[in-house]
């Protein structure tokens, strides 16, 4: 059995074809955890727990029952997803000693699934950065050379899945925190439809963008994992009732009807030649098999980068205020209670996290409010309404939207951390989808093998809302035609 | 947009905040607040006159639920994190101060 390999569908296949057990497998992805002293995707690992799951996928599969098709996967869970009774540190010394007190609705559904949950992965301090370097922990690297970062926020999860520690794995995405390090790594990140996957456990960033998706090596690895966790959900009141079926079943016909679009504004400034004509290529892939291709406007995406940093950091100086040494761990020892919050958020929190407070309690204060938050959040409409119009079939729009997914390829260690705006710019062609709320899928250009000397570049196919069916066709169909 | 952000104002966030900072990186957010928000005046070339502002991110028309409490939570795996408790309760150090005065 090959690591590097393996997908879930094939994972699957072999275990019921008893090729090699659940525990042979787990036991292998631990193994080449232990034994590595360089990417270090992970911030925890669960041995005994992912084993003894593992050890039951394995007498479900002798007791000649069927099982489901993640039951025994080895996944990666990055670490700002709550897990009963395991450490949940959003990456920040201010949770370093903090215990899940409940299963967030995804490691549910994960759990009931008898998915191998080996444990949890690095990501920037509270999900805040596009390289994973503000983990105050530690650094994790880009499998495809070592002297790059993984991109972030969820560059645990990727350079897991990239580096075959992990056959898959989950993040979360508010700005592009899936897309950019799954296009960093080479392998394939989906953010869903805001509502369709429960933030229920997931550490708050900022409420009105998050989203937890999946990282895998094939499009169809994506769909499997997105249909084990979408669905509505009571806990989260911004969960959404709408049903889709499956989205794993790859529909010629329905994926071949569909219309695309490229917007002109995302090609003009800001982005590296050698992305552009790599995205330009697969661009024409779909065009050459005779897609239906046409220009589209999203006049105010170019705006949205101003408006996440303000809109982003505002909800951040609220989520983030539940953590006062009071709830959630205290690294004080001073009496006062005015006192306890300062030391222990003054220690606790990194660098990036306090601007970004200081930024939004600023953007949010009285005499700024109605320049900076009041304005974002309307240039946000006219963000949102453009990707309405793009959409509007019935008035010459389109299915789904082509993209960069970064303006360059993943960049090197200390690179942008001295200059804020410089690591921003990253998340440019992320965020509109955010903003918009809808589906969208990162995933490579062509195959890149670890060791291949070539630095990934991925590119965006994005959706209408709740049409995962739609962008994971034409992933599945891209990988197909390339040989992905 | 408007007048770069002061010093002074600065020190007022980080008092509203609760959180401490030492000079050098109180000088340094300083200036990456000043460049951030400079860059924010782009937002000046958009029109939003006639525009209202976006709410959340939610597609969902309806989010009442019903009023009722439900068990979702194991109470000794909330309690156990808090530093200090008696029974069930979080202890915390006085909110308000002595006034001799009184």
């Amino acid at each position: 059995m090959n690591r590097d390999k393996l997908t879930i569908k094939k994972f699957h296949e072999g275990l019921k074809k008893k090729d090699f057990s659940a525990r042979e497998v787990v036991s292998d992805y631990i193994n080449s955890i232990n034994a590595d002293s360089v990417v270090k995707p992970f911030l925890s690992l669960d041995e005994q727990g992912a084993i003894h799951v593992a050890e039951e996928v394995d007498g479900i599969i002798a007791r000649g029952e069927n099982i489901g098709p993640i039951a025994g996967v080895p996944i990666g869970i990055k670490d700002n997803i709550l897990m009963e009774g395991k450490r949940a540190t959003a990456g920040s010394k201010i949770l370093e000693h903090y215990i899940g007190s409940y299963d967030a609705t995804v490691i549910k559904k994960l759990k009931d699934s008898k998915a191998v949950i080996l444990g949890k992965t690095n990501l920037d301090e509270f999900a805040m950065g596009s390289s994973t370097e503000n983990s105050a922990f530690h650094v994790t690297k880009n499998p495809h050379d070592t002297e790059r970062v993984p991109g972030g926020s969820s560059g645990g999860s990727a350079a897991a899945v990239a580096g075959d520690f992990s056959l898959c794995a989950f993040g979360s995405d508010t700005g592009g925190s899936i897309r950019q390090p799954a296009a960093f790594c080479g392998i394939v990140g989906l953010k869903p439809t805001y509502g369709s996957v429960s933030r229920f456990g997931l550490i708050a960033l900022a409420s009105s963008l998050d989203q937890i998706g999946p990282f895998a090596k094939t499009v169809e690895d994506s769909a499997i994992l997105f249909d084990a966790i979408k669905g509505y959900d009571p806990h989260d009141a911004t969960s959404s009732k709408d049903e889709y079926g499956p989205t794993a079943e790859y529909d010629e016909e329905h994926t071949r009807a569909l219309t695309l679009g490229v917007p002109k504004e995302y090609f003009r400034e800001g982005i590296d030649s050698d992305v552009a004509d790599a995205v330009m290529n697969a661009i024409d892939v779909f065009r050459k098999k005779g897609f239906s291709i046409k220009e589209v406007s999203l006049p105010h995406s170019k705006y949205a980068l101003s408006c996440y940093y303000i809109i982003l950091p505002a909800e951040v100086s609220t989520n983030l205020a539940r953590f006062d040494g009071i709830r959630y761990g205290r690294n004080s020892e001073k009496n006062s209670l005015w006192d306890i919050y300062k030391e222990t958020r003054g220690r606790g929190f990194g660098d990036e996290v306090k601007r970004r407070m200081l930024l939004g309690t600023f953007v949010l204060s009285a005499g700024h409010y109605d320049a900076y938050y009041a304005k974002a959040q309307k240039v946000r409409t006219l963000i949102m309404n453009d990707f309405e119009k793009a959409f509007d079939t019935k008035n010459e729009g389109v299915d789904a939207i082509l993209a960069p997914v970064t303006p360059s390829v993943a960049f090197k260690f200390g690179e942008k951390v001295a200059n804020p705006l410089s690591m921003y710019l990253s998340d440019t062609f992320t965020i509109p989808a955010n903003f918009a709320g809808v589906p969208a899928l990162s995933l490579p250009v062509k195959k890149y093998p670890l060791g291949g000397k070539e630095l990934p570049i991925g590119f965006q196919i994005i959706g209408k809302p709740f049409h995962e069916k739609d962008i994971l066709g034409l992933g599945m169909w891209y990988e197909k035609e390339v040989g992905a | 947009m408007e007048t770069p952000i002061t010093k002074e104002t600065l020190e007022h966030l980080i008092e509203l905040s609760k959180m401490e900072l030492d000079e050098a990186r109180e000088e340094k957010i300083l200036l990456d607040l000043r460049r951030i928000l400079e860059y924010f005046s782009e937002l000046n070339n958009v029109s939003t006159d006639t525009i209202a502002p976006a709410v959340g991110g939610s597609f969902n028309k309806d989010i009442v639920r019903a009023d009722e409490s439900k068990d979702v939570f194991i109470e000794e795996n909330l309690i156990g994190q808090f530093p200090k408790a008696h029974e069930t309760l979080l202890c915390v150090p006085s909110v308000f101060e002595k006034n001799e005065d009184i």
